[in-house]
């Protein structure tokens, strides 16, 4: 039995409740004013976990509802009067259990809202027991909806309203209002993921493909912008950072398409953003993480680290409010301009860049098997007695590798493809989890000298030292991992595969 | 899931509009609650305009032909449900009689519900049967309203020591006071002989109020029509002293 359905045009709510309180008896009756809010994250995370988050708001009361997004049954509610920004800002409970589960760090962002006067009234049976709810929304700009929402134990008053409403011309509908109210934007929904999603074809001239994956990685930065100079949430800022690594790398490694010259300059410019980014991503990284830290502690020290956190906190926003100037600077708007214009801006129809006029699929093969090589090779000589400085050349070439790999996906069969990305994805982890160990545990170091000069208590220290050594033995054991890993990833099935995907076949 | 039974050998002593209220103090703090009306009366049912019958009545519920979740009627209040009382059920004693290991009936048939709900209220009929052991078995909590007075504390006397010769001292009994009249004299020095004798008195006690009797004409928990009583400020008290000796 449906439970949504849609008025035809010439019936008003009123109307519709004029024609059913004939046949039955309704009891409550009321009609308010709402402003209906729908939220989710960025990127979507509600919505793509199958839910919608409305706030709804009138002069009376305000709630936040989140229900499943295909049958709209009511997963979780509260009576709220604003909606916190983050999930652990809500009071403990079911909406706060949901939305903690799905959002993560991300913040929950107003999507669109729409204007509606909502007519709530119950059915009740002859002992004046409400047996149906009954909701009619009139929007603005939207055919007005009539929702039943069923009491449990009372399923065939429900189907009798259901056959009734049918009969008087409404229609059953499955599409939720968001949907509706997002089409009225010119939006859909998950029009952004940090995810690659380039559609190449493998025909397409090298420069002209070239230049369509920076203006693909460049849409991304802008659209993080503006979300990282707010810092609405740490993903701004990480996916902003993810997209310049991306277009560094697409920088150094498609070479002889683009002018030399004109590249050289924008390596520059993207390696001073890759810089000016990482100081305040790295403390987001460290306050993500703290309550994870703090459990690693044991229960006597827990509360010593927190002047960490107090002071991590401070120097986060002292170093936002850096990266905030920079990201308006006019180096940066200009720089970035320039090379809006310089993508956007036709290729010359004789390039004279030796590989400008290859096809995309014979310059991706190329590099991607290139690399691919200088991954083995540098892996090979990687020993038990090699510097974390052989470790950390490889972890960058192995991001090379994978960058390139998703860049040209689409050129190559999706399943052998990816099976290829998941085996180098599962290798990068290990060698990007000693990274991590390595860099927070010299950080760490450096916060502690810093500490030394504004009175921090010396139980702080004593639990920093906890951590620094457990990163110390989480970094040892990531460290003898590495040759099972490596030799996983260049186990001669692998290699095959790579070998048959990007060497292609001499005719 | 903790599942509560209002339970007293005498009737009359405020169990079932314990239970409503309680139930319906549970459910406005966000609790999923479930009242389990498990008296033939269905006076429960009768507060919630539910009409008090079950499909297939006791006999198929025994018998296990119909889950409990069939049985859930939705209250007109949010997070609120009830399993309706049923004429029937007069004879449950006869049909746990029947089964194998009779006690562990009702535990049995709440165990699905254990993700449900996290709240489940038990308002039992007043004596001492197999039902009432099946109670005992089931119940995470004894709540026991207990009139002032001396016949009362004789009551209270038995069922402790029944609780005792049937070896259920894991028991968590939590008398409570109910239908206090505050004028009286001998109502207070009941009870402040009672508070010292028995520590796990719960402190909060329901008056005895004219507006707790008009529940049967509004047919709808206390709060629902008067909310800022001292009756219903007095069952909030009671509640949030439960929870707080609860662990969830």
């Amino acid at each position: 039995m449906a439970t949504h359905y849609e008025l035809p045009a010439n019936l008003s709510a009123e109307k519709l409740i004029a024609t059913l309180s004939e046949k039955v008896e309704i009891d409550h009756f009321s009609k308010q004013y709402f402003l209906k809010t729908f939220y989710d994250s960025f990127d979507w995370r509600l919505y793509k976990q199958g839910l919608s988050c409305e706030f709804n708001r009138s002069k009376q009361t305000s709630s936040l509802q989140i229900t499943n997004r295909k049958n709209g049954d009511l997963v979780a509610s509260t009576i709220l009067f604003d909606v916190p920004s983050f999930s652990k800002q809500f009071n403990p409970g079911k909406v706060r259990q949901t939305l903690e589960a799905t959002l993560e760090m991300r913040a929950l962002l107003a999507i669109c809202t729409l204007e509606c006067d909502a007519y709530h009234l119950n059915i009740v049976n002859e002992d004046g027991k409400i047996v149906l709810h009954l909701l009619i929304e009139e929007f603005e700009l939207l055919k007005n909806r009539l929702t039943l929402i069923p009491v449990k134990g009372y399923d065939k008053i429900a189907e009798r309203i259901a056959e009734m409403v049918t009969g008087l011309g409404l229609t059953a509908v499955e599409k939720p209002v968001l949907l509706e109210a997002l089409k009225l934007q010119g939006r859909h929904p998950k029009d952004y993921s940090s995810k690659l999603d380039i559609h190449l074809t493998p025909e397409m001239r090298a420069d002209v493909a070239s230049k369509y994956i920076f203006s693909y990685l460049l849409r991304t930065i802008r659209v993080n912008e503006q979300g990282t100079i707010a810092d609405i949430d740490s993903e701004f800022l990480h996916d902003f950072r993810v997209a310049i690594r991306r277009t560094r790398v697409g920088l150094s490694q498609i070479k002889n398409v683009l002018p030399e010259d004109t590249l050289a300059r924008y390596r520059e410019f993207f390696s001073w953003l890759g810089q000016i980014t990482g100081e305040t991503r790295d403390l987001d990284v460290y306050l993500l993480n703290f309550e994870q830290y703090k459990k690693k502690l044991p229960t006597v020290i827990r509360q010593s680290i927190n002047p960490l956190q107090h002071f991590l906190t401070a120097k986060k926003l002292k170093s936002h409010k850096q990266l905030a100037r920079k990201l308006r600077s006019s180096k940066y708007l200009s720089i970035l301009e320039e090379w809006e214009d310089y993508l956007s801006s036709t290729p010359p129809q004789n390039p004279t860049e030796a590989d400008a006029k290859l096809t995309i699929k014979e310059l991706a093969d190329k590099r991607i098997w290139k690399i691919y090589k200088q991954v083995i090779k540098e892996g090979e000589i990687i020993d038990r007695h090699s510097p974390p400085e052989a470790l950390h050349k490889l972890r960058k070439t192995c991001k090379k590798l994978r960058y390139l790999m998703e860049f040209f996906q689409h050129l190559y069969p999706e399943r052998r493809v990816y099976k290829l990305i998941k085996r180098l994805k599962n290798f990068q982890d290990v060698l990007g989890d000693y990274q991590d160990y390595a860099t927070q545990q010299e950080r760490l170091k450096q916060f502690s000298e810093e500490m030394q000069s504004i009175n921090t208590p010396s139980k702080t220290f004593m639990a920093m030292g906890v951590l620094i050594q457990d990163f110390e033995t989480r970094k040892a054991k990531a460290r003898d991992c590495f040759s099972s890993q490596f030799a996983a990833f260049k186990r001669a099935e692998n290699h095959t595969d790579f070998h048959a995907l990007f060497v292609p076949k001499k005719p | 899931m903790k599942v509560l039974a209002l339970y007293s050998i005498k009737g009359g002593v405020g169990k079932t509009s314990s239970a409503v209220n309680l139930a319906f103090n549970a459910a406005q703090a966000g609790y999923r609650t479930l009242v389990w009306d498990l008296d033939p009366q269905g006076a429960s049912s009768y507060y919630f305009r539910i009409k008090p019958k079950i499909k297939g009545g006791s006999k198929d519920l025994m018998a296990g032909k119909r889950d409990l979740d069939e049985l859930i009627k939705g209250t007109d209040f949010d997070n609120l449900d009830l399993i309706p009382a049923d004429f029937s059920f007069r004879n449950l004693d006869l049909l746990l009689d029947d089964k194998k290991k009779p006690t562990r009936q009702l535990k049995k048939r709440l165990k699905p519900m254990a993700n449900e709900y996290d709240f489940v209220f038990l308002d039992c009929p007043p004596n001492i049967s197999l039902l009432s052991e099946a109670v005992f078995e089931a119940a995470d909590l004894l709540l026991s309203p207990i009139i002032p007075t001396t016949l009362s504390l004789r009551t209270l006397a038995q069922l402790t020591k029944f609780i005792e010769d049937h070896d259920l001292s894991k028991q968590n009994l939590m008398p409570f006071f109910s239908m206090v009249d505050g004028r009286k004299k001998l109502h207070k020095d009941i009870m402040q002989q009672v508070l010292a004798d028995y520590p796990a008195m719960l402190h909060a006690a329901i008056p005895y109020a004219s507006d707790i009797e008009r529940m049967g004409l509004e047919r709808k928990p206390l709060a629902a029509y008067s909310g800022k009583s001292r009756s219903a400020g007095a069952y909030h008290e009671l509640w949030r002293e439960i929870l707080a000796r609860t662990v969830l």
